[in-house]
This record gives C-alpha cells, structure tokens and sequence, in this order.
C-alpha cells in the first residue's frame, strides 16, 4: 500500500492545519521499555511500551514512530510509524499490532520485555467523531485493522452504536475483532478467499441492513473506501441521510513523522504547492469526492445499477 | 586529580561563530523538531532549501530505505521566499543558535530573485547556496557540477547579500576539488560536503525502481567513506572552511570529519534514526575531548595522518613458502 495516489479523491485536512500547527497534544522523544511482545495472529504480533507521557495524551487515529535501531547501532535509519493500537491509561502502556512484512518488522519481533526502544508520540490528527453521532460504520482491512480500534473504542464510550467491517484475505489474517467486540462494536468479519470481501457483495449485505450512518471511517483500502464513499453520498433509498462525513486514515512512507522532512506527501504530483504531508495533516483526512467522479456516480445511478456498481474495479490495496 | 578546563568548542564559519560545531543537514531539519530536542543546544540551525518561488515536491514514494542509509527523492518543495520569511523563519526565530538558509534554484537566475528576496532579512546568519540537489528535474545538479557555473552562482549570491555565503557541493562530480576552489573563487565564505549520492532502488518482485522518480539521493552511514573522502579533498583545495556531511551518527564520526579537513559537521539521516543524535554528539564530543586532553576542537581539523601505517617488525619478512604445513586459508 504505502503513498499511492488516490486517484479522483480531494484530501481536506482535518482538521485545518498550517506549518507547526499545534499537535493535538504535542509528542513526547521517549526510551520506553518493552511490556510485551506476543503473536495474536499469523503473522501478527502485540507489542506493549511502557510510555504514559504518550498514554496520556494520545487520541483515535494517531500513530508513534518506532526507531528499530537498538541503542547504539546506526542502521535501519528509519524508524517505522505505528497505529496506536490501544491505550492504558491506567497501566501508562500503549499497543501497537503490527504486522511482520519486512525487514523493519522482522527485528521488531525480536525485542525482549525489558528493553528500551526509542518512541516519538503522539502524532499526526486522528479521527474525528462529529457531534451527535449516533452510529458510525468503521472498515479496516489488513494492518488498517490495527488504526481503527482506538476509535471504535472511544465512539462505544460515547454511546454512539458502532458497526464495524474487518477485511483480509483470509480468517488467519483478520486482526481486531475481539477487541472491537469487547468494546460493545458489531463487527462483520469479511475474507477474500470465500468472497465476502468483494465490495459489491458487502455493500448488499450493508445496504439491506437498511441502515444509514453519521460517519463513515476507512483504514487499509482503496476498494472500501469507494464503497464508504457510495454508502455516505448516496445512501439506500427511502433513506434521508445524504453526505455523512468519510475519513480516511492513509499510509506512507516516513523519516521525521514530525512535518518537517516532506517524505509523505499524500498528493498527486503536478500541483503547483506542496500537497498533504500524512504524518502531520493526517494520517486521518476528511474524504472530498471530486466533480468527475459525481458526474461518474450520477449516469451510473441514471441506468438503476446497484449502489456499489463499479466500485469493484478500484485496485485493492491491502494483503 | 585537578579538574580540567571544559574544551572549547567554538568554530568559526566565516564571520560566523558557532556555539559549537554541530548543526543539522538542510532537509532532515525544522523547528518542528524543537518538539521533542532543545534546539539551543545546537551549533547552528539550517533550513531546507528555500526557492524563490512556490514549488511542489516529487510523485510518492519519495522516501525507501537501503543497507544503512536511506534513499529519498523529496524533490524540495517550498513555499517560496516569501513564504518561508512569513511562516517558518518565525519558529526558527524561538531558538537561539543562528539561521544558516539553503537556498535554491533551477537556473543561475533564480538563485538570484531568491537571494534578492531574502537579502536584509531579520534572523537570518548565512546562506547555503545548494547547487547540488540530486533530485532536480532541471538544471541543480548539471549546474553544481560545473565549476564556472558555480563560481557564477555564489559571487551573484554574494553580491546580493550581506551575511556569509556557503556553498553546498553534491559528490556525483569527477572532481570535487575543482567544484570547491569554483566555490572559493566566487567568494564563498564556506563549502558544505557532501549532498546526497545519486541511487536507484529496484523491487526485484514487481519490476518496479522504488522511488517515483526513479533515482534518488542516497545518505546515510552508507555514504560516509564516500563524503569523508570528498571532505578531504576539498579541504586540500581551498583555504576556507569545509563543513563536512555525509553519514554522521556518532562521535567518533564527528571526529573522523574533523581530521579529514572539516571545521564543522551537519547531521541528516541520523536525526530520523534518533531524534537527538545531535544532542548527544554534542555531550559526546565535549567529554572525548576533555578526556584525550583535547582544549579546542578545532586542534583536530585537518590532523588527518596520511601515508602507510608503521608497523616496525622488528625483522625481515621472507616471501618463500614455510617448509612445513599448509598455508592457512583467511576466512
Ligand atoms: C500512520 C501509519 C500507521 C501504521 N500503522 C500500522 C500498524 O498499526 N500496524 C502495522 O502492521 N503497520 C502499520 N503501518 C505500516 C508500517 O509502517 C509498515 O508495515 C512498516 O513500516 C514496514 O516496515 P518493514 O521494515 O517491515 O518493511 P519494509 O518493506 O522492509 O520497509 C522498507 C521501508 O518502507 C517503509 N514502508 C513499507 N511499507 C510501508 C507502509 N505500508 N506504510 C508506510 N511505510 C512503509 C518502511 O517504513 C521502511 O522505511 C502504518 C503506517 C503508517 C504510515
Ligand atoms: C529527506 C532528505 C531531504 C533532503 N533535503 C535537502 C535539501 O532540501 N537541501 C540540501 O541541500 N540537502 C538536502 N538533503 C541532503 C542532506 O542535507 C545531506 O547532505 C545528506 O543527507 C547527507 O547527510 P546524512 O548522511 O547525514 O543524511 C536531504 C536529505 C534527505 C535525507
Ligand atoms: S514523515 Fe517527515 S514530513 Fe511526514
């Protein structure tokens, strides 16, 4: 996945934010020992840091940067940014659920209980929940599992009824649903390898559920978020509800995470500024659509196709 | 024991006096750092390269990582001269250490509009005239790599402006000696080596070079032979000072540069490993200095011991075979 562009999408910035803009809390440089480290899925491992300065502060949605380099080595030179999976305030810890894809992950798997990994937290904007919400439809798919469940908690708190989709590409692969259960969530469970996850598909089974949503939020694909965009503009018939809001938590690459290295642009190339930054005007962005892809949507509900129509050709983008 | 005195890690940069010789690498640095690291204790603080007018940077990825270093292909956006005097100088100015601004252009004259721009303006010590970004569509890098080119760019840089003028060398030239003396001659008051090294990162899996732009600069502990190299040759070049950049991370480093020929040194990619590289350096540095008895830094510049180790053997090596045993193979 990483920094692809979404073609047709106009980010807004949620919210407005300038250069050095404050933080929603400013991050904290720590050395935070190791709690914990322990497989939860394939391929999937829990990692625990005793940080309660970023405990106490850290919002849905936002993400540390995890330095991989042990004390003292030099190499990788990039620390890899990380959803902040949970938060115990009471503890002073903080989750994160990663995924082993590479290099980086592979020697993450190896830290010990004990050891002190170099942490910078919290950043970027997360997740919003619009006054009054009464229900919310979350999706992740794959490690975008992992930056939706500090949400889901914070929306159940709140009383607000909370629907969520988890997507992989098989049952092995599915992350989160326990947490999002234990915090009062539906959660649809959705694979490829039986078909489930195909958005046409999906968006029969949540278009005859017959319900609408204050807010729809996306993590980890392209695909799901075409259909989050359908199901909030254009909701089922019958239905009053039109245009809830959409955001999206997107990825890419990162070096400072803090705003200032201008590695994770979000945008596309040709404009004449310098488009989002993901670490500092996200990862969360508010979801815009543009003027073609209504014109797109219009003559597509012109011929009466489903609601979800087309959205299956959108590439996917998440293992 | 009798206590020393703290050595002195004053340097100078022209007319410029330097706290201490460390001072971040233009790109892996903003006052957005001053988040988490006290900036005061910094040498000096430099920008990203500045452009007279606003630009957008390169397609994504713009950033992959390799065997210790890194690639990136950012591309330098900016929001302009005006821009950078409205919303960043102002955070730059909440720190003590002084102002050193990178500025950029295409072509020799738009270095000039920019430098007109910025000339006179509150907060800023010094220019870094970058005439060697790798990832440049038009014009940055050819142009760094010709010495008359050069020479042009920063006396026109010099003439506009009042504070002193460094020269930022990119290493992807035949000789970086002749780019540095360019650089002397046209009134530079410092060079800066090195810039990035011209990479390309390939995905074996998909086909795909790594980095939307194709090429990319590489920086990093990877690249540091290379800039201390380069750092050595132009410091046998010139008279003024050479700031030396390229894969620095530690004290022995720093040190390391120093010997080469450099006055002060610039920190990048170490500063997204660990956050406060150049703090610690900073700590290092004065307590390795006061434990070799070291009363001033700049003792070390150019201190460099070239020419064959002596290793006295005390006999002579005889090259025949030894008459028992098999040769023992090196691993
Ligand atoms: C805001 C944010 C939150 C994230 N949250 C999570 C999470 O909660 N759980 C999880 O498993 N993963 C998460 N990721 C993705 C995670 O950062 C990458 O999987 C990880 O960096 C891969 O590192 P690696 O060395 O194992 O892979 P490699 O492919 O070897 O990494 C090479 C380089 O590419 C970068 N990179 C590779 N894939 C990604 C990616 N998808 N996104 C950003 N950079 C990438 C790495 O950081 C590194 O610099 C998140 C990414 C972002 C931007
Ligand atoms: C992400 C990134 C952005 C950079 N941007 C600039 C820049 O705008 N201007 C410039 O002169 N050098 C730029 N550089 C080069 C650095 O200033 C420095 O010369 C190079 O990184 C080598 O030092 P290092 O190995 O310590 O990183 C950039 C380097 C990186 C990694
Ligand atoms: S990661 Fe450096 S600006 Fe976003």
């Amino acid at each position: 996945m990483g920094a692809r562009p979404l073609p047709n999408v106009r980010l807004v910035k949620l919210p407005p934010a300038g250069p050095l803009a404050p933080h929603v809390a400013p991050p904290l440089l720590v050395e935070a020992p190791v709690v914990g480290n322990v497989p939860v899925a394939r391929d999937y491992l829990r990692l625990t840091l005793e940080a309660p300065g970023i405990a106490a502060s850290a919002a849905p949605g936002q993400f540390v940067m995890l330095t991989i380099a042990r004390e003292g080595e030099l190499a990788p030179v990039l620390p890899r940014p990380m959803a902040i999976y949970g938060i115990d305030r009471a503890a002073g810890t903080i989750d994160v659920v990663y995924r082993i894809v590479g290099a980086g992950t592979r020697r993450m798997a190896g830290w010990l209980p004990g050891e002190r990994m170099t942490t910078v937290g919290p950043l970027g904007r997360g997740f919003t929940i619009p006054r009054n919400a009464r229900s919310i439809l979350v999706f992740g798919r794959g490690i975008g599992s992992c930056s939706i469940t500090t949400l889901v908690r914070e929306a159940t708190g709140l009383g607000v009824e909370v629907t969520v989709v988890l997507s992989a590409r098989d049952r092995d692969a599915l992350i989160g649903a326990e947490t999002c259960c234990e915090a009062g969530a539906s959660v649809i469970e959705v694979v490829d390898s039986d078909g489930s996850s195909d958005p046409v598909r999906l968006a029969r089974l949540l278009g005859h559920a017959g319900h609408t949503h204050d807010a729809y939020y996306v993590c980890g694909s392209h695909r799901m978020l075409e259909l989050a965009a359908r199901l909030a503009h254009h909701p089922v018939r019958g239905s009053t509800a039109t245009h809830a809001e959409v955001q999206v938590s997107l990825e890419a690459h990162m070096a400072c995470g803090l705003g200032y290295c201008h590695g994770c642009a979000a945008g596309r190339p040709g404009l004449p500024a310098e488009t989002p930054l993901v670490c500092r005007d996200g990862p969360v962005f508010r979801w815009a659509r543009t003027e073609r892809q209504d014109a797109a949507l219009a003559d597509a509900l012109a011929v009466g196709s489903d609601v979800a129509a087309g959205a299956a050709s959108a590439p996917e983008t998440a293992p | 024991m009798t206590r020393r005195k703290a050595p002195d890690l004053r340097v100078r940069i022209g007319s410029l006096e330097l706290a201490n010789p460390v001072m971040p690498a233009s790109g892996c640095f903003g006052p957005e750092l001053g988040a988490i690291v006290d900036l005061n204790r910094l040498g000096a603080m430099v920008t990203k390269t500045v452009f007279a007018g606003p630009r957008s940077g390169n397609p994504a990825h713009r950033l992959d990582e390799s065997y210790g270093g890194m690639l990136n292909s950012v591309g330098i956006p900016s929001d302009g001269a005006a821009g950078f005097v409205r919303q960043l100088l102002p955070h730059y100015r909440e720190w003590r250490p002084p102002t050193i601004v990178s500025l950029g252009g295409l072509s020799e004259e738009e270095f000039f509009v920019a430098a007109e721009q910025l000339a006179g303006v509150d907060g800023i010590a010094a220019f870094e005239v970058n005439v060697s970004c790798p990832n440049l569509e038009a014009g940055g890098h050819e142009l760094g790599a010709v010495p008359a080119a050069v020479e042009r760019v920063i006396r026109g840089v010099v003439d506009r402006v009042q504070v002193p003028v460094i020269a930022k060398l990119t290493p992807n030239v035949t000789s970086i000696a002749d780019i540095a003396r360019a650089a002397e001659a046209g009134g530079a008051s410092a060079v800066t080596a090195i810039n990035a090294v011209l990479g390309l990162a390939v995905d074996a899996r998909t086909r795909q070079a790594k980095i939307g732009t194709t090429t990319g600069g590489l920086t990093g502990p990877a690249i540091k032979p290379i800039a201390l190299r380069c750092v050595w040759q132009a410091a046998r070049a010139v008279q003024i000072p050479v700031i030396g950049v390229g894969g620095i991370a530690t004290v022995d480093d720093v040190i390391e540069f120093l010997l080469a020929g450099a006055t002060a040194v610039q920190l990048g990619t170490a500063t997204f490993t660990h956050p406060d590289t150049m703090v610690r350096i900073i700590d290092g540095l004065a307590a390795r200095l006061a434990a070799d008895g070291v009363a001033s830094v700049s003792e070390l510049t150019g201190a460099l011991k070239v020419g064959p180790a002596r290793h006295d053997l005390g006999g002579v090596l005889d090259a025949s075979a030894p008459e028992t045993g098999s040769p023992v193979p090196h691993g």
